[in-house]
């Protein structure tokens, strides 16, 4: 009775260790992969302050201007040329 | 001795027998030699002392010195690490990017190890960091163990360098703060320094909520250098906060336009505009030429930091009359139908003479405002004591530096009344005498465009309109308004001003400049602060052009045009409908220009 009793408790133990070993190991993967996510969202953020910084710059009125003017030959609008609809008004 | 005994036993005779000698091995006469008992005690003493030395030096390790070897042992296999904050980025009210942090790396070298390396290895790095050879030898040649070779260098040419393999070489991360907008925004954002500190303008005003606070973290890491475990924080990084300012990045770019074309155009030494929001008091504009690329700033020279807007104060000229004519009004002194003899064109105050262009013969007070009449306005501040003079241009902020969180604003200079001598006085009516800046006079045209009252300036997103503080009645407002808008018209000194398909008002100034303690009389000042649209009052734009030397040099001739300017493509830019069927401006031949 008393060796069963031994044995049971021996199992019980190492199936316990054995959990302990396996949970260990998949807190640093889960651990290594929430380090590499953090890492990327940085670069993410890196990008994006980027992309802001180059839509900022293409988007300079100077820019939009000159293009306007010279490539696609637009002129300003003056109110002289400019018919205005008021809503509701026949 | 009981350990003798087996030597002595009976069980002697059957013991062993030494196999080779045919003998019993306790027989043998080796063991019959007996040896010093003290020999055994010396061997016991010696074995308890090692162990008594073991035991207390581990005493010692586990008891005494515990926590120093712990933090050994820890720092084997912890590592902290510096997490870096980055600088708030700041935006204009669109959230349009008008300046970012980026990480960026500084170079640095252990010289020594350095020069040792090939010198073709040597000049290709001298060609990624964009120096001469010679500089970059030069900078080598150090007895120190560690060089900045750049800092600030992108990371695609770090990229570069680091395939170079130069032993020695190191890099360190650091921030670059990216100015997409450059010099047409830059007098409002301004610019930090290499160790990411504000330097000028809203960096510089709110530098403490731009900047970051850097943390650090404890962690574990693996043989391959892979972190497996986190200890926590010993800091947590605070990133800077995000900045939205009031500026319109359209706006200022119509207004920077507007203004290097006036200067470019009247070969003036500089010019400033200031485009201000009559609802909210938000600064939406300010532009000033000449100006510096805060991108690149190897070239910078003070002339072009200069922010005229605000820093420098001048003496107004005639805007100030409207204030003038203001305070007759609200103390009931005058009405707007009182009529002035302002013949011969000249008054003469304490043997002094002050001048018209013209001789305008009587003029109601609209009309003395309409032709900028030194006499008219001078004979109106007579109607009025000093005291109540001088507590008008208090509470318009003149003689005050102003509080509106942006570095160095000028105060200007209002003498205290008991000071005024009649003269100056009367020179004071019309903006001679007293400085400001151009922004403390935009902001005191709040009174007229608003419905008399006041409010604070200021150069951040405002999300919820300010209450204002009362100057001047509505009424008087509105009769001031109604003089303003005359100025801008055929008849008025400011009829270059006009923008077509708006009505708009304001008011020219043209002062001399003080040349070493003098007024010259060549060197000018052209202002114009006017109010756009007059039906429904929105912008309110100032405009100085300083030291014109072309054929005009008055604020009808140089500051009105680019006010129109500004104004017109300011109003279509913000899509407000037009509250005017003129479309054709007329401009006479020979404009009527104020006198000084």
């Amino acid at each position: 009775m008393n060796n069963k009793v031994n044995i049971v408790l021996a199992a019980g133990l190492i199936a316990c260790g054995l959990t302990l070993v396996n949970a260990r190991y998949q807190s640093r993967h889960l651990f290594i992969e929430l380090e590499r996510l953090q890492q990327q969202s940085r670069q993410l953020d890196i990008d994006w302050a980027q992309l802001q910084l180059d839509q900022s710059t293409l988007g300079k009125n100077e820019r939009i201007e000159q293009i306007a003017r010279t490539e696609l030959n637009m002129t300003p609008l003056t109110p002289a040329r400019t018919q205005y609809l008021t809503e509701g008004a026949r | 001795m009981k350990r003798d005994k087996p030597f002595t036993s009976g069980r002697a005779a059957t013991g062993r027998v030494a196999a080779s000698k045919g003998m019993a091995f306790s027989k043998s006469p080796v063991l019959a030699v007996r040896l010093p008992d003290w020999r055994s005690r010396v061997v016991l003493f010696v074995l308890f002392a090692a162990f008594a030395a073991l035991g207390l030096r581990a005493l010692w390790l586990q008891g005494m010195s515990t926590g120093f070897l712990q933090k050994q042992g820890k720092s084997r296999y912890e590592r902290t690490l510096e997490l870096p904050a980055t600088r708030g980025k700041i935006m204009d009210r669109n959230g349009q990017v008008l300046a970012s942090s980026l990480p960026v790396k500084a170079v640095w070298a252990i010289p020594e190890d350095v020069l040792a390396s090939p010198p073709e290895k040597l000049r290709e790095l001298a060609r990624l960091l964009e120096m001469p050879e010679s500089e970059l030898r030069k900078k080598l040649d150090s007895d120190r163990t560690f060089v900045y070779l750049k800092r600030q260098v992108e990371m695609d040419v770090i990229a570069k360098i680091e395939k170079l393999k130069i032993s020695g070489l190191d890099t360190r991360k650091e921030y670059k703060r990216f100015y997409p907008q450059g010099e047409v925004m830059t007098h409002m954002v301004g610019f930090t320094n290499v160790e990411d500190v504000g330097q000028e303008g809203m960096e510089l005003a709110q530098q403490k909520s731009l900047v970051g606070v850097p943390g650090s973290r404890r962690v574990i890491k693996d043989r391959l250098g892979r972190i497996v475990e986190d200890l926590g924080f010993s800091r947590e990084p605070h990133d800077g906060k995000d900045l939205t300012l009031s500026v319109d990045s359209k706006l200022q770019y119509i207004a920077f336009t507007s203004i290097k074309n006036a200067v470019e155009k009247f070969n003036a030494k500089a010019g400033a505009a200031v485009v201000l929001d009559v609802h909210t008091g938000e600064v939406l504009a300010l532009a000033n030429y000449p100006t510096y690329n805060p991108n690149d700033r190897t070239k910078l020279t003070g002339e072009q930091l200069r922010n005229r807007v605000i820093t420098d104060t001048y003496e107004p000229g005639s805007i100030i009359k409207p204030v003038t004519v203001a305070l007759g009004l609200e103390t009931k002194r005058i009405t707007p139908n009182t009529t002035f003899d302002v013949s011969p064109g000249y008054i003469m105050i304490t043997g002094k003479r002050i001048r018209d262009t013209h001789d305008y013969g009587v003029r109601t007070v609209g009309g003395i405002i309409q032709k900028s009449s030194n006499v008219g306005v001078v004979k109106i501040s007579q109607l009025i004591p000093p005291q109540e003079m001088w507590e008008m241009y208090t509470k318009l902020g003149f003689g005050q530096a102003p509080r509106f969180g942006f570095p160095g604003p000028a105060a200007g200079r209002v003498r205290p009344w008991k000071s005024w001598r009649p003269i100056e006085y009367a020179n004071m009516a019309f903006g001679h005498g007293l400085s400001v800046s151009l922004l403390q006079m935009a902001r005191a045209y709040m009174i007229f465009a608003r419905n008399g009252d006041m409010i604070p300036l200021s150069f951040v997103k405002v999300n919820e309109e300010p209450v204002g503080q009362q100057i001047i009645s509505p009424k008087t407002a509105g009769q001031v308004r109604t003089m303003l808008e005359s100025v801008v018209s055929p008849e008025g000194t400011a009829s270059r001003a006009q923008v077509a398909g708006y009505r708009v008002g304001g008011k020219t100034g043209t002062a001399q400049k003080l040349v070493n303690g003098h007024y010259s009389q060549t060197s000018y000042v052209g202002s114009f602060v006017g109010i756009a649209p007059m039906s429904k009052p929105r912008f309110i734009i100032a405009v100085m052009v300083d030291d014109p030397k072309g054929a005009v040099h008055t604020g009808g001739g140089v500051a009105a045009p680019t006010f129109a300017d500004l104004a017109a493509n300011a109003l279509r830019a913000h899509n407000i409908p037009p509250d005017s069927s003129v479309t054709d401006i007329i401009i006479p031949e020979n404009p009527l220009e104020e006198g000084l």
